[in-house]
């Protein structure tokens, strides 16, 4: 046989990767490079702006079929999320899922090549990470959403958690798929805990053979262009999936449950285990947790107990609370992520956000929507925040840690949209994928005005060590961008969100702080049940219009004219 | 990162608009805009300070050769002068034929 001359597709840059995936002649870019729209927050820091901010969006046929490609281009700012560049992609998911739900269907197909959110916009990143999420959530019930990571960078961060939500996911060997980078890893654990340097074991970790093999991405695609074409046709043909692996949290848990966490876990075991998990279904996460500690471990603990009045805690595992309640006449379920010395997975026992806390949550939110399927009201659910961080550790990565937190947002996201008043209180710490996890997708999000309270992406140093720059230097453009400072007034700026609540008692509070709380969730689920149940509130808020989110709105309007 | 502007005679047209390049460590993203006001107008944003000099030296070498009269914006990530030179007659080339390179 003839062994013709194969086109690479991960050579091709952002722009034409796009175009190659089209039917010849029918690409066309929106918001192309003369539109003038790049990042205004890069040239105050000194960091020269590209012209599409790193994202391409096309719209085109593939096989005849209607469909919009959202390529990023790994090569600028290592594909990083920022104002713009997120808004271009959460913008261009928006306009398809009108278009599909009036009957008219198109594709989204989001091609990753990104680090996550680009640091020098943090909370913006965040925020439409996010927006993203959301919008793959609510299109997958119309269309396929196939993800596709050819490499070079491949798809981390809040973009890794993003990528788990998508319906199909593609990728090449040379492909990489995980929630935190092996420097960011090194950083926060240690380099026992994951040498950077060491490419071998990255790949086995995290590479596009091993995520295919462990249950993390369905394709794999040989670096060819017309082998993305036929994976991509084929996840076309195949329709919307009814069951994403963001929603299996069966078997994710079973899978989680078969770990041995005190013997050493190979890449090799964690495929093994990954093919059992088809024929059998593990127990330990059915029952609730036998020996509930009462003992307090933090600022999210404290309130979690303070609003669910001590109803039981039907939680199978310590480190996640969940209480039904209720506030006046509303029934509630209380979520929270809480620390857990004894936790069998020792990078989470600090109030991390983990692979069991992601599951858990997941499971506990699809719970409720499962047991209010065929009622009326459906009960809010609120999710307590004060997660310190995501887990940094080699076990969490190769046991894909980026699917529990898009199961967890998934769940959230999946309640909201079948009506479920979801709310996130945050009392303590919304740090990064913890945050995108339990609580970014919720409808209203109501904080403490308070020094305790912080929302940010990463920790300085880490921050420090990625962008090569000192802690000093961030914390000076911190001063010009208010979407890379930490503190809870300079994220209310942004808009994102619905209440701030100054002069409570935040470390120890009394039934009085309680009562504000409860007047603030009650007026929060009114103002939802009469809203939209999308995330679009964050865009229409005084804070936003006024300038928080000016390049948001600006960006999703030219976006609409040009569609 | 330092901003500078040039500005060159032209007795050429440019057929469309250009985009070549990618804003990425060791290379540049250039945009052509063809106008009619008999010069080129050239804007480079580099992070690469100090360097002054080189970029006129080789953006007048350039459009002595190409006189065409455009507004031209450089984006620069610390591009070598050959990847410049390069770089500029490939939007050129686009720009010409109003076509489009692979990139």
């Amino acid at each position: 046989m003839l062994d013709t001359l194969k086109n690479s597709f991960v050579e091709c840059g952002g722009r034409e990767r796009a175009r190659v995936l089209m039917d010849e002649g029918t690409f066309r870019e929106l918001l192309g490079p003369f539109e003038g729209l790049e990042s205004p927050h890069l040239e105050p820091q000194g960091i020269v702006p590209q012209s599409d901010d790193g994202v391409v969006i096309a719209k085109g046929t593939i096989e005849g079929r209607p469909a919009v490609v959202i390529s990023i281009e790994g090569s600028f700012q290592g594909g990083g999320i920022g104002e713009v560049s997120g808004a271009k992609i959460a913008g261009a998911l928006e306009m398809a899922l009108d278009e599909n739900k009036s009957g008219h269907t198109i594709i989204p197909i989001f091609i990753f090549d990104t680090g996550g959110v680009r640091l020098q916009e943090a909370n913006y990143g965040l925020l439409s990470i996010a927006e993203i999420g959301a919008a793959i959530v609510a299109l997958r019930k119309y269309v396929p959403v196939i993800g596709v990571i050819p490499g070079k960078i491949g798809a981390f961060g809040g973009m890794s958690i993003n990528a788990g939500l998508c319906s199909t996911l593609i990728i090449t060997r040379e492909g990489r798929l995980g929630l935190n980078g092996p420097e960011v890893i090194e950083q926060e654990a240690g380099i026992q805990e994951f040498d950077s340097t060491d490419r071998k074991r990255i790949w086995n970790t995290i590479g596009g053979r091993q995520r295919v093999a462990a249950g993390f991405a369905d394709i794999e695609a040989e670096d060819d262009i017309a082998s993305f074409r036929k994976a991509i046709l084929s996840a076309i043909l195949q329709g919307p999936v009814e069951k994403p692996r963001s929603s299996q949290v069966e078997r994710y848990l079973a899978f989680l449950g078969s770990i041995n966490t005190s013997a050493v876990l190979t890449p090799q075991k964690v495929q093994d285990l990954w093919a059992e998990t088809d024929y059998y279904y593990s127990e330990e996460y059915d029952s609730a947790n036998k020996n509930n500690v009462v003992k307090i471990k933090s600022r999210g603990h404290r309130w979690f107990n303070l609003l669910s009045a001590g109803s039981k805690n039907i939680s199978a595992v310590p480190s996640v609370l969940c209480s039904d309640s209720n506030i006046g006449s509303e029934s509630v379920r209380f979520l929270a992520v809480v620390p857990d010395q004894s936790s069998r997975f020792p990078r989470a026992r600090s109030g991390e956000f983990g692979l069991e806390q992601g599951w858990m949550i997941a499971k506990h939110v699809r719970d409720a929507i499962e047991e209010d399927k065929y009622k009326e009201d459906k009960r809010a659910i609120v999710a307590v925040v004060d997660v310190p961080s995501q887990a940094y550790g080699y076990r969490e990565e190769l046991l894909g840690i980026h699917q529990a937190c898009a199961a967890a947002a998934d769940a959230y996201a999946t309640a909201r949209l079948a009506g479920h008043p979801v709310i996130a209180f945050i009392p303590g710490k919304a740090i990064s994928g913890a945050f995108l996890s339990h609580g970014l997708q919720a409808n209203r999000l109501i904080a403490l005005d308070d020094e305790g309270v912080n929302v940010h992406v990463m920790s300085k140093k880490s921050a420090a060590r990625i962008t090569q720059r000192t802690i000093e230097e961030l914390e000076e453009a911190a001063k010009k961008v208010p979407s890379m400072a930490y503190d809870i007034r300079s994220f209310e700026k942004l808009g994102a969100l619905h209440e701030l609540i100054s002069d409570l008692n935040a470390d120890a509070p009394g039934e009085t702080d309680r009562d504000v709380i409860f007047n603030s969730i009650q007026a929060a689920i009114k103002d939802i049940q009469n809203n939209p149940s999308d995330l679009s509130s964050r865009l229409s808020s005084d804070f936003a219009k006024e300038g928080g989110r000016s390049a948001s709105i600006l960006v999703r309007k030219m976006l609409a004219d040009q569609w | 990162m330092e901003k500078l502007n040039f500005r060159f005679p032209a007795t050429q047209m440019l057929e469309s608009n250009a985009h070549v390049g990618v804003v990425g460590s060791g290379d540049l993203e250039i945009l052509m805009e063809p106008s009619d006001q008999g010069y080129a107008d050239v804007t480079v944003r580099t992070g690469t300070t100090g360097f002054n000099q080189i970029w006129e030296k080789v953006l007048e070498r350039f459009f002595s050769q190409h006189a065409i009269s455009a507004n031209i914006k450089i984006n620069d990530f610390g591009a070598t002068p050959g990847v410049v030179s390069l770089r500029l007659s490939q939007a050129l080339e686009v720009g010409k034929n109003a076509g489009y390179i692979k990139k």
